[in-house]
C-alpha cells in the first residue's frame, strides 16, 4: 500500500514537472508564432504595426507577468482548454484530439498489448523447446520480420493486400458510407479498416518480444531455483511457467512500459501511410501546417501518456515482484 | 543387504563445440548402503559436483554421461523416461543445491514452494498441507511464520534451511547435499551442519555430502570418497582417512588442516611463526630498508564508530562499528576476525576512505582519512591498497594481466613505456608468476583461482604501498592453494616491510600470518592481543564459539576415539 502511494506521489510530481516544462520551453525559445507569421508576410512587402497587432490579437499573445501566465496555463491544462486549432479553424484543439484519440488507442494500444502477450507466449515456448524446430521457426521468422522498417512493411501490405488483392481498404478508419455511431456495423467497419495498420505493427514488433522473452527465459532456466524445482520433481509446466517464465518476464516489463508510452506518439508513419485519422496523423498535419496550439497540446499528451504507462508498469512491478514492494 | 545406490564405471563428459571435450568424471564406481552418511570430497574441478548431479539425474547439456551405469534400488536411472523420473523424485533421491541462496524462486512465498511440491506428487492430502509444512519447518529449526515470507526476506542460512525442508518434504531415501554450507558464515555453517547431521539420524535417509572441505566432511560423515581429476582416489571410513590415508592426494589435503588452538601450528611450506626467524627486529629493518619510508606512517584508528541509518522507516539504526581503536604499525600484521556482520569489512572501508566514520578519527601518518581532498585521497590510495576476497570477480575479464597491472604502475608510479613494462614484469616475478612474459599476456579466464589472486596481489603492490588490507584473500581458494598465497603475503611483509590488516573469519590462516589479533562481535572489539596467545587461551565466549566452528579433522578424531 505504501508502495502504491509512493508511486502515485512520484507520478504526480513528474506530471507537474512535465506540464511546467511544456509551459517554460516555448517561452525560452527565440521567436514566436507572431514572428513566424510576420516573416512570411514580409516577403510580400512591408508589414505595418497594425498588421502585427492584428496577428497578435488573432493568435492570442499572452499578457500579464510570467507567474500569472503560468497559473492561467495551469488552469487551462486542468480544464483541457488548449485553444483553437489554426489549420482546422474553428475547431478547438481538444475537440481535434478527442476525435483522433480513440482510433490511436484502439489501433496502436490494443495491438501493442496483443504483440507483447503473443510475443511473450511464443518466447516462452521457444525457450522451453530450445534447439528444436519449435524454437528455430518463430525465432528466425520473428527476427526476420522485425528487421523491416515500419513504413516498408506498411507499403508492402498496402500494395499486395490492398491494391492488388483488394482484401482490405487502403486508407481511412471507416468506409465513406459509414457514420460514426456505437453500432455493430460501424464497429466491424472500423475493425476491417484497422486490419492492415494493425498487422503492420504486429509484424514489426512481435519479433522483438519473442527474442527478448526467449533470452530472458533461457537465463532463468539456468538459475538454481529452476534446477531445484526439477530436483523436487515439479511438473514440467509448473517449472516452465511459474518458475522460469514468471521471473523472465520481469525485465521485459520495462520494455513494455516504454512501448506503451510510445503508443500515442510513435505511430506517425504507420498512420500516415494508411491515412488513418489517429494522433500520429494529426501530429503530422499539425507540424506541416505550423499549428502551434495543436502541436503543443499533442506534445503534452505524448509526455503524459509516457508517464501514465510508466506508472502502470511500476504498479505492475509491485504486484509481480515482491522484492520491489519495500 | 542390497546397496541403495550403485554406480558402476560412470563417466561424464562436458562437450561443447569449439572446445576440447572434458572428462569430468572418469570411470567412477562405488556403492552406498541404506542409512549411510558419506562424504564426497575434492577441490574445484575434481568432478564432485558433476558426479552429484549425475546420480540425481540433474545434469544438463553440455554435460553428458558417456559410459557406466547408475543403479538406484536396483534400477538403472539413466534409462528412466522423464515422467517416471519426475514421479520417483518423491520417495526417491533428492538434492540440496550449492548456494541455497538462489535455490528458491524469488517471486513465490515459502508456503507456495511447499504447495508446488505437494501438488506435483499428491503424496500429502490437501487437508494435511498446513500441518505438514509446519512440521517440516520445525524439523529444520524455523518458525512457522517463515512460510508466509518471500525468499528475499530471509537470511542465507534461513534459505538454506528452507531448501533442506523442501527436499525433506519429498520423503527421500537418498539425499545429496552439494556444498550446503559454502558461502555461509562460519557460525551459521556449523549450525546448518548440525541440523543436517541430526536430521540424517532422525529421518534415516542415506546422505551424500559433497564438499571441498575435508574438515567439514570428516566431522560429520562415516565414510569418505576422495575425488581428484574425475576419479575416486580413495574410498574409506572417515577414521581410516584421518589416521591412515593411503592416497597421496588425500594426505596432501589433510596436511592443510591444523588446529588454530594448538601450541605449534604448521602447514606445508609454512613453519610455525614462533619457530621462524621473523623477529620484530627483522621486520623493522625490512620496513626501513625501503627508501623514503617514514616510520610514523602508522594507521591509527581512534575511538571510531560507524552508524548506518535504519534500513526501513521505523527500524533501528545499524551500528556497524562501535568505538573501535587500534594502531597498525609499519611492518606489523593485524588480524581482524569475526562472523559476517561483525563490522570487519566496514573498518576496511573506513580506512580506505570509502566510508566516513560517524565518530572518532582514522589517521594515516599525518593524513586524517575522513578529511581528505582529491589529491590526498590519491596519496592515501597509493599507500593503502586492498586485496579482495573473490579473485574471480576482482579482475576485468576483458583485460590482459599486463594491462591490469600497467594501470596502477602508470597512474601511481608515473612510469611510461618500457619502464612501466619492466615494473609490471617485476611485479609478476614478486608474486611468483613465472615465466613472467607468458603470464603478462594472459587473460583472467586462462588463470587458475590461485594465479588470479596472485595477480590481484601484484596489482595491490604496483603502487608500492605501505599497507595492504587483505579482505578474506584465501577464502575462495582451494585448500592446496591457500598456503601458497598466505606464504606470499608473509614474504611480502618480511621483505618489503608492508604492514597488513588481515580480515578473515578463518582463524587458522589468521594464526599463520598475523602477529596480533582483534576479535569483533557486533561492531565491538571483544578480545585482542597476540594472535597465538589469544587463540590458545581465548577468554571471550564469542572467540570460543568461533574457534569451535572451525572444521577440524583432528577434533573429529578426538570424538571418534
Amino acid at each position: 500500500m505504501v508502495y502504491v502511494l509512493r508511486r502515485i506521489g512520484f507520478f504526480l510530481l513528474t506530471l507537474w514537472a512535465a506540464v511546467t516544462l511544456n509551459f517554460l520551453l516555448p517561452r525560452m525559445m527565440p521567436g514566436s508564432p507572431t514572428d513566424a507569421a510576420i516573416a512570411k508576410l514580409a516577403q510580400n512587402g512591408p508589414v505595418t504595426d497594425a498588421t502585427r497587432k492584428a496577428i497578435e490579437a488573432q493568435l492570442g499573445v499572452p499578457d500579464g507577468n510570467i507567474l500569472e501566465q503560468y497559473f492561467g496555463y495551469l488552469h487551462q491544462v486542468l480544464t483541457l482548454d488548449f485553444g483553437v486549432s489554426y489549420t482546422f479553424y474553428p475547431q478547438s484543439v481538444s475537440e481535434m484530439i478527442w476525435q483522433a484519440f480513440p482510433y490511436t488507442i484502439v489501433l496502436v494500444g490494443f495491438v501493442t498489448i496483443i504483440a507483447f502477450i503473443l510475443g511473450t507466449l511464443i518466447g516462452v515456448l521457444t525457450a522451453w523447446k530450445r534447439n528444436t524446430w519449435l524454437d528455430a521457426l518463430p525465432t528466425l521468422s520473428g527476427s526476420f520480420a522485425s528487421t523491416f522498417p515500419y513504413f516498408w512493411t506498411a507499403l508492402l501490405l498496402l500494395f499486395f493486400a490492398g491494391y492488388v488483392l483488394h482484401l482490405f481498404p487502403t486508407s481511412g478508419a471507416f468506409g465513406p458510407t459509414a457514420t460514426p455511431a456505437f453500432t455493430w456495423d460501424f464497429f466491424m467497419d472500423v475493425l476491417y479498416h484497422a486490419a492492415l495498420p494493425a498487422l503492420t505493427i504486429l509484424i514489426t514488433s512481435l519479433g522483438g518480444w519473442i527474442i527478448g522473452m526467449r533470452n530472458a527465459m533461457i537465463n532463468t532456466l539456468g538459475d538454481d531455483y529452476v534446477t531445484f524445482a526439477e530436483a523436487n520433481g515439479l511438473k514440467g509446466r509448473t517449472v516452465a511457467i511459474r518458475y522460469a517464465a514468471r521471473n523472465a518476464i520481469l525485465p521485459n516489463l520495462t520494455g513494455f512500459g516504454l512501448a506503451l508510452g510510445g503508443v500515442v506518439g510513435g505511430s506517425v508513419l504507420v498512420e500516415q501511410v494508411f491515412g488513418y485519422p489517429g494522433i500520429g496523423y494529426l501530429l503530422f498535419n499539425a507540424v506541416i501546417g505550423q499549428d502551434y496550439p495543436l502541436m503543443q497540446a499533442l506534445f503534452l499528451m505524448i509526455t503524459v501518456s509516457v508517464l501514465i504507462a510508466n506508472f502502470l508498469v511500476d504498479i505492475m512491478y509491485g504486484v509481480l515482484d515482491p522484492r520491489t514492494r519495500r | 543387504m542390497n546397496p541403495i545406490l550403485e554406480v558402476k564405471n560412470l563417466s561424464v563428459v562436458y562437450e561443447s563445440s569449439g572446445f576440447n571435450a572434458l572428462q569430468a568424471v572418469d570411470h567412477v564406481s562405488f556403492a552406498l548402503e541404506a542409512g549411510e552418511f558419506v562424504g564426497l570430497v575434492g577441490e574445484s574441478g575434481s568432478g564432485k559436483s558433476t558426479l552429484g548431479l549425475a546420480i540425481t539425474r540433474l545434469q544438463k547439456s553440455p554435460a553428458r554421461t558417456n559410459g557406466g551405469e547408475i543403479f538406484f534400488r536396483g534400477k538403472d536411472i539413466r534409462e528412466l523416461d522423464a515422467e517416471t523420473l519426475r514421479q520417483q523424485r518423491q520417495g526417491g533421491f533428492a538434492m540440496v543445491l550449492q548456494s541455497g541462496m538462489n535455490a528458491l524462486n524469488p517471486v513465490r512465498t515459502i508456503r507456495n514452494h511447499f504447495i508446488d511440491i505437494f501438488r506435483a506428487h499428491g503424496h500429502v492430502g490437501k487437508s494435511g498441507w498446513d500441518a505438514r509444512q509446519i512440521d517440516l519447518m520445525e524439523k529444520v529449526g524455523l518458525p512457522k511464520e517463515t512460510l508466509a515470507r518471500f525468499p528475499g526476506e530471509l537470511s542465507g542460512g534461513m534459505r538454506q534451511r528452507v531448501s533442506i525442508a523442501l527436499a525433506l518434504s519429498l520423503e527421500p531415501q537418498l539425499m545429496v547435499f552439494d556444498e550446503p554450507t559454502t558461502a555461509l558464515d562460519v557460525l551459521v555453517q556449523q549450525a546448518i551442519m548440525d541440523t543436517i547431521k541430526s536430521l540424517q539420524k532422525s529421518e534415516g535417509f542415506t546422505a551424500v555430502l559433497v564438499s571441498h572441505d575435508l574438515g567439514v566432511v570428516l566431522e560429520s560423515t562415516q565414510r569418505v570418497l576422495v575425488m581428484h581429476e574425475g576419479r575416486i582416489v580413495e574410498d574409506a571410513p572417515s577414521r581410516d582417512i584421518l589416521e591412515n590415508p593411503q592416497d597421496e592426494y588425500t594426505r596432501m589435503l589433510l596436511s592443510h588442516y591444523a588446529d588454530p588452538r594448538a601450541e605449534v601450528v604448521e602447514l606445508p611450506g609454512f613453519p610455525d611463526r614462533a619457530r621462524r626467524d621473523t623477529g620484530a627486529a627483522a621486520r623493522t629493518s625490512g620496513a626501513t630498508a625501503r627508501d623514503g619510508r617514514s616510520s610514523d606512517s602508522a594507521i591509527v584508528v581512534d575511538h571510531v564508530s560507524k552508524v548506518y541509518p535504519p534500513p526501513r522507516r521505523g527500524e533501528q539504526a545499524v551500528t556497524a562499528v562501535d568505538d573501535v581503536s587500534f594502531t597498525l604499525e609499519p611492518g606489523q600484521s593485524l588480524a581482524l576476525v569475526g562472523a559476517s556482520g561483525s563490522g570487519k569489512s566496514t573498518i576496511a572501508k573506513l580506512i580506505t576512505g570509502i566510508e566516513k566514520p560517524t565518530a572518532g578519527t582514522v589517521t594515516f601518518g599525518q593524513l586524517d582519512v575522513a578529511q581528505l581532498g582529491r589529491r590526498q585521497i590519491r596519496e592515501l590510495h597509493k599507500n593503502v591498497q586492498m586485496i579482495f576476497q573473490d579473485p574471480y570477480s576482482a579482475l576485468n575479464p576483458l583485460h590482459t594481466v599486463e594491462y591490469t597491472l600497467t594501470r596502477p604502475v602508470v597512474n601511481f608510479g608515473g612510469l611510461r613505456g618500457p619502464a612501466a613494462r619492466k615494473r609490471v614484469l617485476e611485479l609478476l616475478e614478486t608474486v611468483g608468476l613465472a615465466p613472467v612474459e607468458q603470464f603478462a599476456a594472459k587473460l583472467p579466464h586462462q588463470l587458475s583461482g590461485g594465479q588470479r589472486q596472485r595477480v590481484v596481489i601484484a596489482r595491490a603492490l604496483a603502487s608500492n604501498p605501505q599497507v595492504l588490507i587483505a579482505d578474506e584473500p584465501v577464502s575462495m581458494l582451494d585448500v592446496s592453494l591457500r598456503a601458497g598465497v598466505l606464504a606470499l603475503l608473509e614474504d611480502l611483509r618480511e621483505q618489503w616491510g608492508v604492514s597488513m590488516l588481515y580480515i578473515t573469519h578463518d582463524l587458522l590462516s589468521a594464526r599463520l600470518v598475523t602477529d596480533n589479533i582483534m576479535v569483533l562481535n557486533g561492531g565491538r572489539v571483544v578480545e585482542r592481543g597476540n594472535t597465538a596467545q589469544v587463540l590458545q587461551h581465548p577468554e571471550d565466549e564469542y572467540t570460543i564459539r568461533l574457534l569451535d566452528a572451525v572444521p577440524n579433522p583432528a577434533r573429529a578424531r578426538g570424538a571418534a576415539v
